[in-house]
């Protein structure tokens, strides 16, 4: 019986740690969303540009030892700046319906940002700054990490900032036409081109903040987390189905419990292989995402 | 020269590796699952060799065949998405396979020595060439015997009803299917061929490094695949070929000299390559001057 209440008991808090975590793979899974629904290209630089960003941060907080706030603001400056160049170095000048150079270029892209980190870091772990590490809230048997409710906040009030800049500015109006018919919203006078560039720079500073969100909650920053970020970017944003954003912030729930779940059942050599299986799960069975009805393919 | 060889058995194993991917590109598909095939190649064809004392003919055979099926396996499910979701699929499948033989752990008494995988040990002693005399050139040209075989086969399948299937679907699907071209089946086969060599591939590398761990089986290694049919472009079989002699030959020996900055080349040039020429290094233009070339080269010897 005692057996059954402990497993319970972490269990849960596995879950609750999971969604706190999982909130910054939501984000990076918006971020890749927003940038297909906007040019139906997959930017494969977009977590590696995140975590630059966060990289961009430390800087300023290894030279001149900021507070940690202002680590965050120079993150979101920085990654929305790489989204920048990005956004003009492999989607800008390819032709729009070479689909593979992009995604070839983004990919190049993100070999050398990765480079650029590694060369600066020596590829070494840095120490990354974190908010209310220090407090933990009881309830009951359930502990509640300080940094984790702060990320899973922040996480949150990016998320109401971006519906904001989608349903209640005029550029929002312009990416969501954009995105939803490109040729029309060209005929309405709206600069196809720069609305792009401005969706990059938005999906930049969402990454911004998970870059950061996740070096606060890990504690450090590492080469090493670019890959498995990317790959859990995408799986959260394929199965919330592709340009879906309520079904990445959804997804990115899922995916941090299911993995904190299968973390403490079947230890972390194991982990990721049942999120991979997860996956195919939703591509055999539900391969438009969790919420899009039958939306087109591809 | 055993340097120059290993740069060759290097570009030979890459290539075939590419050309998986090219036959799937032909399609239309992209998919990086081809180095989770390369990883089963490897793993089963190094372990009939070295803990059941296969030779390593019927080795590579039984990879290479076991690479198809999973890759079959695969199509029918991840072939129902296309496109970006696919890549998404297919990334997930090679971490999969990757994470899967970090965990086997499988060894055998051969002969008194423990054989076999050893989870994050990596499987060691793959040593069949060394075991049965056969030195650095016998060993390329085995593998090089391999990339000519396949590089014919593709070749031929260029020029045949097949291949025009193929690109047929790569090109407009809704027209192919509206011509009576099953796409299922297209893709499913050109998928299961793009496993058989992505096995094949895997159990001639396992054979030439004589270790493989699951690190080996990487996405990076997934996305060479793909960029040497991508950058080498799809107009010709012999662009892959160029694009891993580029890659291989030029960027990662030749450049050695820079250290670490050769990898930030890298991305830079790949990213120029894809802005200067979206088709790949060997597109239809490129192919066209080069045949002008050689005629012209034919009439000035006639004379």
């Amino acid at each position: 019986m005692d057996d059954i209440v402990f497993y319970t008991v972490e269990i849960t808090q596995s879950i609750i740690d999971g969604v706190l975590f999982g909130s910054t793979y939501s984000l990076i899974g918006i971020g890749f969303t927003l940038i297909f629904g906007a040019m139906h290209k997959l930017n494969m630089t977009y977590a590696a540009a995140s975590l630059a960003g966060a990289y961009i941060g430390l800087v300023f907080f290894t030279l001149f030892d900021a507070p940690a706030m202002l680590v965050f603001l120079a993150a979101i400056v920085g990654s929305a700046g790489i989204g920048l160049i990005v956004y003009y170095i492999c989607f800008r000048y390819i032709p729009v319906e070479n689909h593979l150079a992009a995604l070839m270029a983004s990919v190049g892209a993100l070999f050398f940002i990765d480079e650029i980190v590694i060369h600066a870091t020596n590829a070494s772990p840095l120490t990354f700054p974190a908010l209310f590490d220090d407090v933990m809230l009881e309830l009951g048997p359930f502990g509640i990490r300080g940094d984790l409710l702060f990320v899973f906040a922040v996480s949150l009030i990016s998320m109401a900032a971006l519906w904001y800049l989608l349903y209640r500015t005029r550029l929002g109006l312009a990416t969501r036409a954009v995105s939803q018919q490109g040729i029309a919203a060209q005929l309405c006078g709206i600069d196809v081109h720069r609305t792009n560039g401005a969706t990059f720079v938005v999906a930049g500073m969402l990454g911004g903040v998970a870059g950061s969100m996740i070096g606060a909650s890990v504690g450090i920053l590492s080469p090493l987390l670019t890959l498995p970020i990317t790959i859990k970017g995408l799986i959260v944003t394929v199965i919330g189905g592709l340009g879906s954003i309520p079904g990445a912030i959804v997804a990115g729930f899922l995916v941090g419990a299911l993995e904190n779940i299968f973390l403490f059942v079947r230890g972390v050599n194991e982990r990721d292989m049942y999120i991979m299986l997860l996956l195919f799960v939703f591509l055999v069975f539900r391969p438009h995402g969790i919420f899009s009805r039958r939306a087109e393919r591809d | 020269m055993e340097y120059y060889l290993g740069i060759a058995q290097t570009i030979g194993i890459h290539a075939l590796l590419g050309w998986s991917a090219y036959v799937l590109l032909l399609t239309g598909q992209l998919s990086l699952a081809q180095v989770g095939f390369f990883a089963i190649g490897a793993y089963v064809s190094a372990i009939l060799t070295t803990m059941f004392g296969f030779h390593i003919v019927p080795a590579l055979m039984v990879g290479a065949l076991l690479g198809g099926f999973f890759a079959m396996l695969v199509g029918f499910p991840a072939l129902r998405v296309k496109g970006l979701m696919l890549v998404v699929a297919t990334i997930a499948f090679t971490q999969f396979v990757s994470l899967f033989f970090f965990n086997v752990h499988w060894r055998r008494d051969v002969d008194g020595v423990m054989a076999g995988p050893d989870s994050t040990q990596g499987f060691r002693e793959i040593r069949f060439y060394a075991a049965n005399g056969w030195d650095t050139l016998d060993v390329t040209l085995f593998i090089w015997l391999f990339v000519l075989l396949v590089m014919s086969g593709l070749w031929w399948l260029d020029r045949s009803r097949a291949g025009t299937v193929l690109r047929a679907v790569g090109a407009d699907d809704l027209a192919a299917q509206s011509s009576g071209i099953n796409l299922t089946v297209a893709k499913v086969t050109a998928m299961t061929a793009g496993g058989v060599i992505a096995g094949l591939a895997g159990g001639l590398y396992a054979h030439s490094a004589t270790y493989v761990d699951h690190l080996t089986f990487s996405v990076l290694l997934a996305t060479f695949a793909i960029a040497y049919p991508i950058i080498g472009g799809i107009h010709s079989v012999l662009g892959t070929l160029a694009a891993v002699i580029f890659i291989q030959g030029i960027l990662i020996e030749g450049l050695r000299f820079l250290g670490d900055w050769r990898n930030i080349l890298f991305g830079l040039l790949i990213i120029l390559i894809m802005n200067l020429k979206p088709n790949g290094i060997m597109d239809a233009r490129t192919m066209r001057t080069i045949k002008r070339m050689f005629a012209g080269g034919k009439s000035a010897d006639a004379k």
